[in-house]
């Protein structure tokens, strides 16, 4: 009696987000670790697995805007490539401390998102992903011309991190970091998502006039959407300039933006962990697994358009409901199992 | 100025899309715990009313004076949109404007938006007093589904459910608010003979119950008819005539913009 009663609070315990959130990031923090232990896991394969994780924070930034609130940005890169220049250029160049640099990399692109936020009042779908695109181009040719700052072609290198000016970590430890960031951003993601900002967000989406008569003021929360994702861009640029220790203005185009859109539309709209298993699709798949193919390397655009293609036709709501269905297919197989030995 | 006993007047109300006039100089005032109609034919200037009433449009001219909660009263013309909730004035709309992605408890919340005061900092890290509001709130919003009885549908996605129920779920967001006037875009549209009988009902239900005066505008005759204290016509934007159902019925003015002149008609 006693021992079923354990097992039921273990369920209940599993079932709780947070501790499922922790739990997926334990698992991922397995990584460097297994990389030690199994000479089959590569150590470059903590390099792309944790950009992978990086993507997946800026992706989850644009879920919000364009899968809660109904607003789309072709931005992000743009975006994600201002704050990896504004750290690197902080730490290595001015010699401030991480944390600084990190804040103030947050401040400026965010800043500048606000304005974007301002414009989305007067205009709507398609001619803002215009505008937003327009921003990201801006930014990138400016990341080309202006070297002093941004070193041009030659890109601009930085460090792993040192917190709290006391600890240096090194790509293992790096990887932590970007692993429990990831894991932060997802529980605030959760948090804002399953309340009053939440709802906010998708009201504006579903029906603007239906927000507005329930008191929400659509200014402040277009502006709201649009600092969240600039702020989780932006977090997502620091971490892979300290992470990869190099940024080019080559990383920061279209195709990136584009990439993004692809990750939460394959993964799932409106949905935290399928934006992090888009990422992993988009991303990761063909970085570790394609570029053994010959011919497949080049593949990734035309590979990322038929997924995007089969996901609208067949999983609406993003590869993320595949575990759904999965779920109910073991259960029913259960089910049946279970009366063929009661027979 | 308001009386006494009223929670909201109109006055010489106009407002002009280009050079058509859609609500011309009309007046009229709704008392405390009364159901008040306003009706007239397709094209009257209904809609526009409503809207001009709750700010979506702002009116050319005249006043509407609005009674708070604490006694005193505003002009809501002065007031933006996304404010006209916070004095106790609430809407629904004439084709159900849902969130179909959302359960019906979180339709339902959608209405208590402006009765948080957690910073978004605090909601952000679910602190205890977010925690709290959140489940505060959404208690009140189980008990006015309960009270309306879609209880049992409270986790089902709004997406798919019957019409009859998508009325209910936006009245019960209207009902969050706590709010002292509810103003309904016709809500018997769309439903059949039997569901406008139990909307009846509930509407007076609800004027009871939550203590609240409620103006709708409505094409439906029998529903008017039906549950209206007072009934305000209109046509072509214009006061026509103002009084009971009865009267309404009787009186020669309405009768002509309903069904045309007795000229016309020979002719």
């Amino acid at each position: 009696m006693n021992k079923v009663k354990t097992q039921l609070n273990f369920k209940a315990l599993f079932k709780n987000p947070y501790v499922q959130f922790i739990l997926f990031g334990l698992v991922l923090s397995t990584l460097p670790l297994l990389s030690i232990q199994f000479s089959f896991i590569k150590s470059a394969y903590i390099t792309t697995v944790g950009v992978a994780l990086i993507y997946a924070i800026a992706a989850l930034g644009l879920n919000l805007l364009l899968g809660w609130s109904g607003l789309i940005s072709l931005g992000t890169a743009g975006f994600m490539g201002l704050a990896s220049y504004i750290s690197a250029y902080l730490t290595v160049d001015m010699g401030l401390p991480f944390e600084v640099a990190l804040l103030a990399a947050i401040l400026v692109p965010t800043f500048i998102g606000i304005l974007v936020g301002l414009v989305s009042l007067k205009i709507e779908g398609l001619y803002l992903a215009i505008a937003t695109l327009a921003v990201s181009e801006i930014l990138r040719k400016t990341f080309e011309e202006f070297d002093q700052f941004t070193g041009a072609f030659s890109g601009k290198s930085a460090k792993f991190p040192q917190l709290f000016g006391m600890f240096q970590l090194d790509r293992g430890s790096t990887y932590w970091l970007i692993v429990f960031i990831l894991i932060l951003v997802m529980l605030i993601t959760y948090n804002m998502v399953n309340g009053q900002i939440g709802r906010a967000l998708n009201a504006m989406r579903g029906s603007e006039a239906a927000a507005q008569a329930m008191g929400v003021n659509l200014l402040k929360y277009r502006l709201v959407a649009f600092a969240l994702a600039t702020i989780f861009a932006s977090v997502a640029g620091v971490l892979y300039v300290h992470f990869i220790r190099y940024s080019y203005p080559s990383s920061w185009t279209l195709k990136l933006s584009l990439d993004f859109l692809a990750m939460i539309v394959i993964g799932g709209l409106r949905s935290i962990y399928g934006t992090v298993l888009g990422a992993f699709i988009v991303f990761a798949v063909p970085d570790l697994f394609l570029k053994q193919i010959p011919y497949f390397s080049q593949l990734s655009y035309t590979l990322n358009g038929i997924l995007i293609i089969l996901v609208i036709m067949f999983y609406p709501n993003g590869i993320v409901m595949i575990f759904k269905d999965i779920r109910l297919w073991v259960l029913k197989l259960l089910k049946k199992g279970d009366r063929n030995h009661v027979k | 100025m308001l009386n006494e006993n009223e929670v909201l007047k109109i006055e010489h109300l106009s407002i002009q899309f280009g050079g058509l006039k859609a609500v011309d100089d009309l007046s009229f005032s709704i008392r405390k715990n009364e159901i008040y109609g306003l009706i007239g034919p397709n094209g009257a200037g209904k809609t526009t009313v409503f809207n001009c009433i709750t700010q979506f449009y702002k009116p050319n001219k005249g006043t509407i004076e609005f009674r708070l909660k604490n006694g005193g009263s505003t002009n809501l013309v002065d007031h933006k949109v996304h404010e006209i909730i916070r004095l106790g004035l609430v809407r629904t709309f004439q084709n159900v404007e849902l969130i179909r992605e959302l359960s019906v408890l979180d339709n339902v919340m959608i209405g208590a938006h402006i009765d948080f005061k957690a910073s978004m900092l605090e909601q952000a890290l679910k602190l205890p007093r977010a925690r709290k509001e959140e489940k505060a709130l959404r208690e009140e919003a189980e008990e006015i589904l309960r009270r309306l009885d879609i209880y049992d549908r409270k986790d089902m996605l709004v997406w798919g459910q019957p019409y009859g129920i998508l009325k209910k779920v936006e009245l019960a967001r209207t009902l969050m608010c706590r709010p002292s006037l509810i103003i309904l875009d016709e809500p018997a549209a769309g439903l059949n003979d039997v569901e406008t009988l139990q909307l009846a009902q509930l509407i007076r239900r609800i004027r009871d119950k939550f203590d609240c005066s409620v103006l709708l505008v409505e094409h439906d005759m029998r529903l008017v008819m039906d549950v209206c204290d007072r009934i305000c016509a209109i046509s072509f934007g214009r006061f026509l005539a103002e009084g009971s159902a009865k009267e309404i019925q009787v009186n020669p003015l309405v009768q002509e913009a309903y069904l045309g002149s007795k000229e016309e008609e020979h002719a």
